[in-house]
């Protein structure tokens, strides 16, 4: 069984920021890089299930520039078997539907018999390249998914998935497919040392568009929107923060309960 | 980061008399066991706060002259010219970092039982003290009281010849010039006793006469319990304590204020498990809103929050922060605020048990949350620099993040190392904190006295800071709910491995009076508990519970104000003199005993249990085992025993060839893991581990300098060569 | 291609209030975009809706009838191509919904659609402008579509208010046929799940305490149910509580749980992710205690008090003997 989990590095803002002095990104200098914390699960979820099938390969896939190499490492410590890095310059600052074309002609080279991506990225939060990724790989496809149950015997996944409000629906699917998988659906592991060793000797391919076919042309058809500008938002007048001790705000709280509960 | 403007009030700097404070951080006296006969060990801990930004610093109580004498808790001393070099090393040092130093002239009288000097301490009265040891005092005639006031001056002249910048007159903690004003102590008949002014006469004059000597040069203050907290028995703050701030605010060109004795002076130096931060407020803050002073006034009360800080400053409590706990706790505190990293404060979590060691009289400070405070010289350890180890590229695992482990990771991380891994087998960092943490409540109700128990909510900072830290370190990886086999630790790929894997509570009874089991003690019973497994709650506990408390510090009775807040029928038994010893030292003790009686919790020392059966507990005198006890309870807490929880670190070192063939360099075993011990003293441990990993045999603690005479001709020199890691001495 | 298309969303025989949020944006950029504003609803049961999608404003409602019982993705997907090659609209607009992420991206990949998700402000110039947030909320980005005949936007629910239902009468209605949807579909559903009923229903309480993170311990709970009940409030949780299975998911508040608006929301060690605030932030009065100053929760709240959740809340529990 193949499993490719598609996974993203991404930026934390430090608290203190700076843009570029064009003002069209943030200063790289205040961002931290991290594994999508979504992705996490999702690699747990490629895992279990190759441990519980006893066989199979797991593939670790991302659109990053040098700073992903980290993540990725990271994922092939935890027990991906291979690692796949696409970039390009022209990929800065794509978009959903740009990533998901390059990941697109990435899978379909891999042919894999699942495609596993988070909900959505901590830093962007679109919430929309894996299903973007479907829908161009032509995958049957389920979003947010909460739990997964894989039966090899009719290769299907019956999945939960979380709808608003605290309702969740039982669906079912077969493989091949594409799955964005929801926090929570499982505990991720942790890497030891050796492990973090160990995954600097797993294959790791570094590939720019050329490798996959894809031209910089391409990219701009597929993209979805471009950035115009990017602003620090207007907080509006935000909360009256109560000063003074812990005491004295207790005590403006307790008056604004009783004010307000009667 | 820059700085927050709203904290641009604390870097106001204020005129004190003929000098300047650059800023509103004030530590105010306070002591740590360094007094003039550890000249290095005063210089250095001084000095590292005021590199850390704090405007001033000052001594603790510094005798002036031999009849004052409180050994064996170390005060300092200024009697001669030793002396006034050994402070001078103080002086310069904080000057070296723009700091100014204050020194306390301190006369006790009847508090200090001169065991040292063997000279006899003079009084306003012959009243016995109410402190300790019940020392009378030898009557101060007008003759005495010019020779004491003249004790002052020379130590005035001493003081400013060492190069301190702040001189007290020190009276609060019911020291002599308190002693003459209120007239607990002060029965005489003469123009120094009786009326106000009468009684407020020495303080006066001494306060004059000092000026006199040195008040163009330094800034002259006085210490002054505004309030004594016995009511018109002494000074009240309402009447005689403004009133006297009123007579004496032309003489004076800094107040420094405080409430209560030194008989309970955990009054002035709250726990946090009873006080609150700024809790001296409702006292202190009545003079300068009351318009009774034009004179700078700095206070305390354990102020940690900066948002606090400049409420307080704006609401006109005090002009200055006063800070003794907190600055050891953080002696960067102010660069801290100042560089907008406000997350990297390390917050006093009021334990005391740097106080508990002045207390005990004789061992150097230690800090709960600052391991290297009282470090600074002996072992050149500074709170924020760490040197790159030299085996950094190893990989170190460090097995359980309670308070020694996440020490270890930290300071290991801070140190360098490529890759830390702190795994922790419960879903939460922070050990036995987590559950400690937890206790300290009763019922919420107020207190005979003021106060209530407010529980140990804030030792949970110790967990909070770590955290942060951790979470900032690249380097260290944090690990939940991962339990790891031998297997899995000897398969890891670490080259360094730490257990630091904490202990558990003995169900058998075992415990430190009699060295073994207690017939008939099964904590694994339902009607018998730990007192983790009170917090944790699981199990049910009947209305009358016995307490069997052989740990003599908090546990037993916390456990017992808990359960008897919660309605149970408590009794305490332990075989020590009295309940809690430790709790005497760090201040906790009044406040505690007050709300056990509250609480009707029913204490029983001397005692101790031989057996134990459902529904009764037989016990025994420990002075004559034949006077029996019985207690007929429904349920039973062994505070007793505890065992380190060390079996990996048994099982790894079992097997040094396997520890070989899979590239494990060392184990070592640290905190309660090794020895069960205080929180404290665990942090210590992890922390020593790390800052030493790196030496030849990291499981030894090198040697550190001890301050002492050299027979023969000896200089700083000699002292620095103790030192054997002199690469991690920052500053010596 | 001009004019807007609607996609509104239904559930359980329910039509959802975010259709309706979505007609009053795009009124706001409909002449701008060339006029005409139509609103779909794919739906086993469409025409059922079609009356109340009818707003002011609104042109036409297309009813797409789906053979599936519930909603499919495939279906979806395959149910809005359709129209969008039918309709030519300039704007297409879903909410940003578990069932539009879903199937939304992927009709915008394929179409090679101009294309943006969690969309909070909507303008045009010579083309859509929208902003939604980056870096969490940290920053807001502001997103063109050039060359894009037709851009496909996924509106954050809440952003906009919604616009008041038909009354019932008139408003253009066509059913459009598409035939072998159901050989689109490539899910089965199996069922509904509800949370657990007989717990506490928190959309219906007047106060809410609320914890979230900061209470680091599942051993912490109670202190704070028991500082609730002394309050009067009922205890509510943000996400991570339920993701570790301390709490059950009736009493999370957040985009994948309960959307409340009580007359009071104290929110304790709550940061404030955008799916938390989501459910929120329409509360009458916001209090929020957090460690952190710079925590999103205090942008919504009314009230803030930069504390230690555990320190404040044992004071406040004393005032309410």
């Amino acid at each position: 069984m193949k499993i490719v989990v598609a996974v993203k590095s991404v930026a934390a803002l430090d608290d203190e920021f700076e843009l570029s002095s064009d003002a069209s990104a943030v200063d790289p200098d205040y961002l931290e890089w991290d594994l999508n914390e979504w992705d996490g699960f999702s690699l747990e979820a490629a895992l279990e299930l190759r441990e519980a099938a006893g066989e199979g390969e797991v593939v670790a896939l991302t659109v990053g520039a040098q700073d992903a190499e980290e993540a990725l490492l990271n994922c092939l410590a935890k027990g991906a078997d291979r690692g796949v890095r696409i970039w390009d310059d022209a990929l800065e600052g794509a978009d959903p539907l740009a990533v998901a074309t390059v990941l697109a002609a990435a899978v379909e080279r891999e042919a894999p018999d699942l495609v596993l991506c988070g909900v959505q990225s901590s830093d962007a939060v679109n919430g929309a390249t894996g299903i973007a990724l479907a829908g161009l790989l032509d995958l049957a496809h389920v979003a947010v998914v909460r739990s997964l149950d894989y039966d090899p015997a009719t290769a299907t996944a019956t999945v939960e998935r979380e709808l608003e409000g605290g309702l969740v629906e039982l669906l079912s699917v077969r493989l091949p497919a594409l799955l964005t998988i929801q926090t929570g659906i499982n505990q991720p592991r942790y890497a030891t040392l050796r492990a973090i060793k160990q995954a600097r000797e797993k294959p790791l391919a570094v590939e720019d568009l050329a490798a996959l076919g894809l031209s910089e042309a391409d990219l701009a058809t597929a993209a979805g929107s471009r950035r115009r500008a990017l602003a620090i938002p207007d907080r509006g007048d935000g909360a009256e923060m109560l000063g003074g001790s812990v005491e004295q705000m207790a005590e403006r709280i307790a008056e604004l309960v009783k004010e307000r509960t009667g | 980061m820059p700085r927050d403007p709203k904290y641009d009030i604390l870097f106001e700097p204020i005129q004190i008399g003929p000098k300047t404070l650059k800023n509103r951080f004030y530590q105010v006296p306070h002591c740590i066991g360094a007094g003039s006969e550890k000249p290095g060990m005063q210089a250095y801990h001084r000095g590292m706060k005021a590199e850390g930004g704090w405007a001033a610093c000052c001594t603790e109580y510094c005798s002036i002259h031999p009849e004052s004498d409180d050994t064996s808790r170390v005060s300092a001393r200024i009697w001669d010219e030793g002396d006034v070099r050994n402070l001078a090393a103080m002086c310069d040092r904080l000057h070296e970092f723009g700091a100014l130093a204050g020194i306390e002239l301190w006369y006790g009288g009847p508090h200090a039982p001169c065991m040292e000097t063997r000279a006899t301490p003079r009084g306003p009265s012959q009243v016995a003290s109410d402190f300790e040891l019940n020392i009378f005092p030898r009557y101060m005639d007008k003759d005495d009281i010019d020779t004491v006031q003249q004790m002052y001056v020379d130590a005035a002249l001493r003081a400013r010849e060492a190069g301190f910048d702040i001189i007290y007159v020190y009276g609060a903690h019911a020291y002599l010039p308190f002693q003459f004003l209120s007239p607990y102590y002060n029965r005489r008949s003469d123009e120094y006793g009786g009326s106000f002014e009468n009684r407020a006469r020495f303080w006066r004059e001494s306060l004059i006469k000092v000026r006199e000597a040195v008040g163009d040069d330094c800034a002259i203050a006085s210490r002054f319990a505004v309030d004594h907290l016995l009511g018109p028995a002494s000074i009240e703050v309402g009447e005689d304590g403004v009133r006297f701030v009123e007579h004496c605010d032309d003489v004076v060109d800094l107040w420094d204020f405080t409430v209560g004795d030194i008989a309970e002076w955990g009054q002035n130096a709250g726990p946090s498990r009873f006080f609150e931060e700024n809790h001296e407020a409702p006292y202190t803050k009545q003079v300068k809103l009351g318009n009774h002073t034009n004179k700078p006034v700095v206070g305390v009360g354990r102020i940690t929050n900066p948002d606090t800080m400049v409420a307080i400053i704006k609401s006109g409590q005090y002009d200055i922060i006063g800070a003794a706990r907190p600055s050891i706790s953080d002696p960067f505190l102010p660069q801290k605020i100042d560089e907008g990293r406000l997350d990297d404060i390390r917050e006093c979590i009021g334990c005391n048990q740097c106080i508990s060691r002045w207390e005990i009289g004789g061992p150097p400070m230690v800090c709960t949350q600052n391991a290297t405070a009282g470090e600074e010289y002996r072992r050149g350890w500074h709170p924020e620099k760490f040197h790159p180890a030299a085996n950094r590229e190893k990989g170190v695992l460090v097995i359980g993040a309670g308070p020694a482990g996440m020490e270890c990771a930290m300071v290991l991380g801070k140190r360098d190392f490529s890759a830390v891994h702190l795994v922790e087998g419960s879903q939460e960092i922070g050990g036995c904190v987590n559950w400690i943490s937890k206790l300290g409540h009763s019922d919420g109700k107020e207190n005979l006295f003021r106060g209530s128990a407010r529980g140990l909510g804030e030792w949970q900072r110790i967990v909070n800071y770590r955290q942060i830290q951790l979470g900032k370190l690249k380097n260290v990886e944090v690990h939940l709910g991962s339990s790891l086999s031998v297997e899995q630790v000897l398969e890891y790929g670490a080259e360094i491995v730490i257990v630091a894997t904490g202990c558990h509570f003995a169900t058998d009874g075992l415990n430190a009076a009699t060295h073994a089991p207690i017939e008939g003690a099964d904590a694994t019973l339902d009607w018998q508990l730990t007192p983790d497994e009170v917090v944790a709650g699981a199990k049910a506990i009947g209305k009358r519970v016995l307490v069997l408390e052989n740990e003599a510090y908090f546990m037993g009775v916390s456990v017992a104000q808990k359960l008897a807040g919660e309605g149970h029928e408590v009794h305490i038994v332990t075989q020590a003199a009295d309940i809690a010893k430790y709790m005497d030292y760090t201040l906790e003790a009044p406040m505690l005993h007050r709300d056990l009686h509250r609480l009707g919790v029913k204490v029983h020392p001397q005692t101790m249990l031989e057996k134990i059966e459902p529904g009764v507990c037989h016990a025994y005198n420990i002075w004559d085992p034949s006077h029996k006890d019985r207690f007929e309870v429904d349920s039973v807490v062994l505070c007793t025993a505890r065992i380190s929880d060390d079996q990996i670190y048994r099982e790894l070192k079992s097997d040094r060839a396997r520890l070989e063939a899979e590239g494990i360099e060392a184990v070592y075993v640290i905190g309660d893991a090794a020895a069960p011990r205080m929180i404290v003293d665990s942090i210590f441990d992890g922390h020593r581990l790390a800052r030493e990993i790196d030496s030849p045999h990291p499981e030894m603690p090198l040697p550190f300098i001890r301050e002492r005479r050299l027979w023969g001709n000896s200089g700083n020199g000699d002292y620095r060569a103790q030192l054997l890691n002199t690469a991690d001495v920052a500053v010596v | 291609m001009a004019g807007v298309l609607v996609v509104a969303e239904a559930r359980r025989g329910e039509l959802r209030e975010v259709s309706l949020e979505l007609i009053t944006a795009a009124r706001q950029v409909k002449s701008a975009a060339g006029g005409r504003l139509a609103v779909a609803l794919i739906d086993a049961d469409a025409p059922a809706h079609a009356a109340a999608l009818a707003a002011d404003g609104v042109d036409e409602v297309l009813t797409v009838s789906s053979p599936a019982p519930h909603f499919e993705a495939h279906i979806a997907a395959r149910a809005l191509s359709a129209l969008i090659e039918a309709e030519r609209p300039a704007l297409v607009l879903l909410g940003h919904t578990i069932d539009a992420m879903g199937f939304g991206p992927a009709v915008a990949a394929r179409g090679r659609l101009g294309f943006a998700s969690d969309v909070v402000a909507l303008d045009w110039d010579d083309g859509p402008l929208v902003r939604r947030g980056a870096y969490g909320d940290k920053l807001l980005d502001e997103l063109e579509f050039p060359e894009r005949a037709c851009t496909l936007l996924m509106l954050r629910p809440g952003s906009f208010t919604p616009a008041t239902p038909a009354a019932g009468t008139g408003g253009a209605v066509r059913a459009v046929e598409l035939p072998g949807l159901l050989d689109d579909a490539r899910s089965e559903h199996l069922g509904f799940r509800e949370v657990q009923a007989g717990d506490v229903d928190i959309t219906k309480a007047d106060f809410l305490l609320s914890i979230g993170r900061g209470i680091a311990d599942r051993d912490n709970i109670p202190r704070f149910e028991e500082l609730a009940e002394r309050l009067g409030a009922t205890l509510s949780v943000s996400r991570p509580i339920v993701d570790a299975g301390w709490m059950p998911s009736a009493r999370q508040v957040g985009q994948s749980g309960k959307t409340v608006k009580p007359r009071l929301y104290l929110a304790f060690g709550i940061s404030g992710a955008v799916q938390h605030l989501a459910g929120m932030r329409t509360a009458e009065t916001i209090i929020a205690v957090n460690t952190d100053p710079e925590a999103p929760i205090f942008g919504v709240a009314h009230y803030g008090a930069v504390a230690d959740m555990f320190e404040l809340a044992d004071v406040l529990e004393a005032k309410f003997a």
